[in-house]
């Protein structure tokens, strides 16, 4: 294992490169020497042309299919390496545009990542032309169904007599009652619900370069007691500002029905690049 | 590193958000070049692991097969 003269250690078939993402190759790119997926590998640019990679040496020990699997059975393992991988690309987003690969994208050589930034230059490039100067946010809505529940006394006159029945009901009566109430509260939040989102999509579209809807996650997911409404990502200019006036503005709009808004970010482009390249 | 202590439950809806993120998008490259793993499995592994670290998988399981309708307030109604 001793290594002579700069060269690096470890044998050639010993060890892989894992891409986190692609940067233009002049791009002020700053790396932060203490992160990476494999702490004895510090992430490098490989710059070839136009474009340079943001990669980082592993050991084909760890990260080739076969281990691969079993490791994203280890929650401390998966954990600490997305993290990693999401570090590295956010350290760099401060700085520059970046085009972020998915987790555990490994070439078995350099002379292959080299070769892919070479043949897929031109798809690359475009891709980072698409996302040059901007960030990906993350929106997401909740309602607090109480107070939506609540709230909905005010605004209906059917669930107003159906609350007071309920209210002033004993026993078994005060139970159907009761379930009265909340069937007409489930039915209302649906429609509530579509609205929310047709209307704050739409908002927000308005306020960034292009948005996506993903999926709606449930509260032992997200974390959070409230239901989950919209869960948007938008592709906006980087320091702007306008999305998140947006979201204030829609937080305002139904604050009083029980709604609230998070954002998240900035983020890598995650929503906003191919899912493939290099199809044949 | 404290990835094996009790995360606090922010950090926790964070890493939830990486998944959706860091596994579920970004770049995939097709072809015979790399190593990575289909980003189908990829994403079941991963989510699946993760909630069994934070321990709401057995709820969720729970959840799934004796729930099929969606929550409902307590009889009642509603509160305030």
């Amino acid at each position: 294992m001793s290594s002579s003269a700069g060269a690096p250690a470890g044998a050639r078939n010993g060890s892989g490169w894992y891409l986190y993402g692609v940067v233009a190759a002049d791009a002020p790119a700053q790396l932060d020497a203490g992160i990476s997926v494999d702490p004895a590998h510090g992430v490098e640019l490989l710059a070839e042309g136009p474009l340079a990679a943001l990669a980082s040496k592993v050991s084909l020990e760890e990260f080739d299919e076969e281990h691969l699997r079993e490791r994203l059975n280890d929650p401390a393992w998966l954990e600490r390496n997305i993290r990693a991988h999401e570090q590295v690309l956010e350290r760099v987003l401060a700085s520059a545009s970046v085009v972020p690969f998915r987790f555990c994208t490994v070439y078995r050589s350099e002379a292959e990542l080299r070769r892919f930034l070479s043949q897929r230059g031109s798809d690359l490039a475009g891709v980072l032309r698409r996302v040059d100067g901007k960030v990906e946010l993350g929106v997401k809505a909740f309602v607090d169904r109480e107070r939506f529940a609540a709230g909905l006394g005010t605004r209906s006159e059917e669930a107003r007599e159906l609350e007071a029945r309920a209210a002033g009901a004993e026993g078994g009566r005060a139970y159907l009652e009761g379930r009265r109430f909340d069937q007409l509260v489930a039915k209302e939040l649906e429609r509530f619900a579509a609205q929310v989102v047709e209307a704050s999509h739409a908002h927000l579209l308005a306020a960034a370069e292009e948005g996506t809807l993903g999926p709606l996650r449930s509260p032992e997911v997200s974390g959070r007691s409230d239901e989950m409404l919209l869960n948007g990502a938008y592709l906006v200019r980087a320091g702007g500002g306008e999305l998140e006036e947006a979201v204030a503005a829609l937080a305002r709009r139904y604050a009083e029905q029980g709604v609230s808004f998070e954002v998240t970010g900035p983020w890598p482009p995650y929503n906003f690049v191919p899912r493939e390249v290099g199809a044949a | 590193m404290t990835d094996r202590d009790r995360h606090p439950l922010e950090q926790q809806v964070t890493l939830i958000e990486l998944v959706d993120r860091v596994l579920n998008r970004g770049v995939v490259l097709s072809g015979d070049i790399t190593l990575s793993v289909a980003g189908v499995d990829l994403v079941y592994v991963g989510l699946r692991v993760l909630l069994a670290s934070v321990g709401t998988l057995e709820r969720l399981e729970q959840q799934a097969s004796g729930n099929g309708n969606g929550k409902v307030l307590a009889a009642g109604g509603p509160r305030r």
